[in-house]
């Protein structure tokens, strides 16, 4: 049973990286139009480092992602402790109310978004950027959160009070150790989906500050270059070192054996 | 919800987003040699051409930033919603009115252009610029979407048929456009590219075409990789990135212009009325009419046509650009004009119905 | 207290997406969108669209069954790896795994797909590689077709499956099995009677994660389904890039979440109805 489910966990991991490792090998391709045989350089590399508009977008690009991430896990988090675990009038319209972000295709949402913050006086620009990101982020940490929730058990937080931890402190001790990798994971989706966020930070971005989705979005007529590969291939290997580290320096792993 | 939202707030708030554009130019007030002005327009059209950038900070000090748009709805959006941000505008010449009408650009005033002289008398005076008898665009650059196929397969094109022809069953690639797949099926049936009255006879002649459309290619990234790979070898395509495929990335297509004609398009530059450095923008409007810059775009890059005559005439005598807009082809060209709103959205639910059809 | 909890979240969606999409609700009872010198009509007839558009219906449909094709095969794919990845692995290696599942949403989205163009168009890796082993395989020219699609839905939306339903799972008694394994429960039983309970949570949370963005997806059709990538996002999306008739696009998404709600309602309430009984 063990061998057999870490093989199938590799293929499956395996199938995920595929298209990944593609985008690796094509940034170290010669070839403009991503054509094969593979012809390894550094071309794209050198181009890369004389673009400072592509790296200043990733830098945007990573500053609003964890800026949004922090924010929306940590609002995200509180709705959803209340969201799954106490039942009060209006719990499931509260609940329904996370589907329109997800569900409204983006081109909708960011359309709306320019519209509305032009007339509202939000402007464009980063702030405005990560007001709309935090926003999108929300529904998923909150579902994410919940699942975590819902799974855990009550009672241990139950037993702790009943030991005579006061609720706040059995919260703390208890059940937040309990719930940290569900955190986590919701703090890794909000990371993401301002990430990837390419259409409605395409609308909200002012000329001349944009992000890395934005670069690429706004690339798609005319073309990009492999200069995209090889900076997506960077990002994707320091965010690999820092999440390695993370595991390393957190105990999450263990809190999630002792359960 | 809905009450705050009409016509005379949005007016309000365009006003007060004026009053804080001159507010800030009262403060900063900032001297000619430092300015930096916005241009709007496709990525890499011409306007944001590194090295020429690069020569007009240094003649005339002016800086240029970019923003860009994907498509023509979202060029007029991005001139609603952003008033006083940009200061140079790219509109294609169908969008012109549409931009005029609403107030969002000014007129011309061809005095501070010293290069107009030298544009085409028939484009610089062309009737998609003109609004209450005003010219509201300074021609710039016209192009052609036509066929292209690959060399060594499709001998002699000649016509637009090939499309439906089942020699080429699953090898065709057409462009995800409305107006531009609605006159294609306007020019087979013999209408106008603008007005056609008979659109079901269209629609029918488009449907006729699914047993060979392979794709529905939108951008030109997009139309290279899937011709590098050998996905596609009939299509239509831009004239101005036929040159660049040719040149830059060897590819072997040729373009040509069919028996039926092909359609037209003349883009043209705008200052936004909200600018507030509009002298600078006429400065970069004069800069990019001017045959130098014109020559050089062309020659390194590859661009469409020049509207300026003295530009086009700079060209080198064997230059690819010059294969591709053959002098006769202006004549069987019908150019994309402006058209009420109703027909527009006809031509959009035409070729939605017909996309579904291409893809039961 | 609940209130306090509740409120910074909802009055950051209340600003930045409830009331902007009210403003696009509002729009889809117009005529035209209010710019410009157009009056504002109101009228309901973008919510006949599809009655009078009856090619819509196809369109609507093939999007709802790519919602539950890609849904489907998440499931089937994402469950047993979450089990995996809860049962069979531990401390640092489940740690590693864990991230590295996450890892790939990390890169653009666009860039995931162009790279899913190279693997499957003729004489793509894909075909490399079966040539490797059969050499005379006819190539498979899976690009421009619904199948491409599905795998590009496949791969962007599965993670939030894997992930869900591990963190529900992960809290299973290693006890309670062994305890059923020993009692003679034959592995069948045991999944269908502890696993799919315990993992219905998950399920459900990543189901809504992924079929509601995926039946208004349109990166993914448009550029790996070639002609047959025709969706009700890509409709919506060509109503706000080429028609300009924002009206039109907003009623065919409201339509569509309207669609949403509703089966996640009879949905829910199966789902209720099946815990009440069991």
């Amino acid at each position: 049973m063990i061998p057999l489910g870490r093989i199938y966990l590799l293929v499956v991991v395996a199938f995920l990286y595929l298209p990944i490792a593609v985008m690796v090998a094509m940034a170290f391709n010669a070839s403009e139009l991503y054509t094969l045989p593979l012809e390894v350089s550094f071309h794209w590399f050198e181009e890369l480092a004389g673009n400072e508009r592509l790296l200043a977008a990733g830098r945007n690009s990573v500053m609003v992602a964890l800026v949004t991430s922090i924010l929306a896990t940590s609002i995200g988090t509180c709705a959803g402790l209340v969201l799954s675990r106490r039942k009060f009038r209006g719990r499931s319209l509260l609940q329904a109310l996370l589907l329109p972000p997800i569900a409204v295709p983006w081109i909708i949402t960011g359309t709306a978004m320019l519209v509305f913050f032009f007339w509202s006086g939000i402007g464009r620009g980063l702030h405005s950027m990560i007001i709309g990101h935090v926003a999108l982020a929300i529904p998923y940490v909150i579902l994410v959160v919940g699942t975590g929730l819902q799974t855990l058990n009550e009672e241990l937080e139950q037993a702790a009070m009943s030991l005579g931890s006061k609720p706040a402190h059995a919260f703390l001790t208890v059940t937040l150790p309990l719930l940290a990798p569900s955190i986590v994971a919701a703090a890794l989706f909000a990371f993401a989906v301002s990430f990837d966020q390419f259409v409605v930070s395409y609308f909200l971005a002012t000329p001349g500050v944009t992000t890395l989705p934005v670069e690429i979005y706004a690339s798609i007529r005319k073309g990009f270059t492999p200069e995209i590969n090889a900076i997506s291939t960077i990002l994707l290997g320091v965010s690999m070192i820092l999440i390695l580290l993370f595991a390393r320096l957190s105990h999450m792993g263990d809190v999630s054996d002792r359960r | 919800m809905f009450q705050p939202i009409n016509r005379r707030s949005f007016g309000l708030l365009v006003g007060s987003g004026l009053v804080a554009g001159a507010d800030a130019s009262l403060f900063i007030r900032p001297s000619h040699a430092a300015e930096t002005i916005t241009v709007l327009n496709w990525r890499g059209y011409g306007t944001d051409e590194a090295s020429a950038l690069k020569a007009f900070a240094a003649k005339s000090g002016i800086s240029v930033k970019h923003d860009y748009y994907n498509s023509e709805p979202e060029l007029i959006t991005k001139l609603r919603t952003n008033p006083g941000i940009y200061d140079v505008v790219l509109i294609n010449s169908a969008r012109t009115q549409q931009a005029a009408v609403e107030g969002m650009i000014d007129p011309i005033d061809f005095a501070k252009l010293s290069n107009a002289k030298d544009l085409s008398p028939t484009l610089k005076s062309h009737p998609n610029f003109l609004f209450k008898d005003k010219p509201f665009g300074v021609a710039w650059v016209w192009g052609m979407n036509s066929l292209a196929v690959r060399r060594d397969k499709v001998a002699n094109p000649d016509s637009f048929a090939l499309f439906g022809n089942p020699d080429y069953a699953d090898r065709v690639a057409l462009f995800d456009d409305a107006a531009t797949e609605i006159g294609i099926g306007a020019l087979l049936t013999g209408q106008d590219i603008n007005d056609p009255k008979d659109l079901k006879a269209i629609g029918e002649k488009l449907k006729s075409f699914k047993k060979n459309v392979k794709l529905l290619w939108s951008s030109e990234d997009e139309w290279n990789k899937a011709f590098a790979a050998g996905a596609f070898d009939v299509s239509v395509y831009w004239s101005g990135a036929a040159v660049r495929s040719q040149r830059r990335l060897k590819l072997p297509v040729d373009f040509v212009v069919p028996k039926e004609g092909a359609i037209g398009w003349l883009d043209g530059l705008s200052i936004p009325s909200t600018s507030t450095k509009k002298e600078a923008g006429y400065a970069f409007i004069n800069y990019m009419i001017d045959p130098q810059f014109y020559v050089e775009w062309a020659t390194t890059a590859g661009a469409p046509a020049s509207a300026n005559i003295v530009a086009m005439n700079g060209l080198p005598a064997d230059d690819l650009n010059k294969t591709i807009y053959k002098p006769e082809y202006l004549t069987k060209l019908q150019f994309m004009s402006a058209m009420p709103d109703d027909r527009r959205t006809a031509f959009a639910d035409l070729w939605q119905e017909t996309k579904a059809f291409y893809a039961k | 207290m609940i209130v306090g909890m509740l409120l910074p979240a909802y009055a950051w969606l209340m600003l930045a997406v409830f009331l902007p999409l009210l403003t696009m609700l509002g729009f889809s009872f117009l005529k035209v969108a209010p710019f410009g010198n157009h009056p504002m009509v109101f009228t309901l007839e973008h919510y006949l669209a599809f009655v009078r558009r009856p090619y819509l219906v196809d369109v609507a449909w093939a999007s709802l069954s790519l919602g539950f094709w890609t849904t489907g095969l998440c499931a089937a794919i994402g469950l047993p790896a979450a089990l995996a990845l809860a049962r069979a692995t531990r401390g640092r290696v489940k740690q590693v795994l864990f991230l590295l599942i996450i890892l790939p949403f990390w890169t653009n989205g666009l860039v995931r797909v162009f790279s899913w163009t190279m693997v499957l168009r003729d004489g793509g890796i894909l075909d490399l590689v079966i040539h490797f082993f059969t050499p005379h395989a006819p190539p498979q020219g899976l690009l421009y077709s619904y199948p491409a699609i599905i795998i590009g839905l496949v791969h962007a939306y599965l993670p939030y499956m894997i992930l869900t339903c591990y963190l529900a799972l992960a809290s299973i008694d290693g006890a309670l099995l062994e305890a059923a394994e020993s009692l003679g429960a034959r592995s069948l039983v045991i999944f269908w009677k502890i696993i799919l309970p315990l993992s219905l949570p998950g399920l459900v949370s990543g189901s809504i994660l992924i079929f509601v963005p995926v039946i208004g997806s349109f990166m993914e059709p448009r550029i790996l389904g070639g002609r047959v990538g025709v969706t009700m996002g890509t409709m919506i999306e060509d109503q706000f890039t080429q028609a300009f008739n924002w009206p039109l696009g907003a009623a065919l998404s409201f339509t569509m979440l309207a669609v949403v709600l509703v089966i996640f309602g009879v949905f829910s309430g199966a789902l209720r109805n099946r815990l009440a009984t069991s």
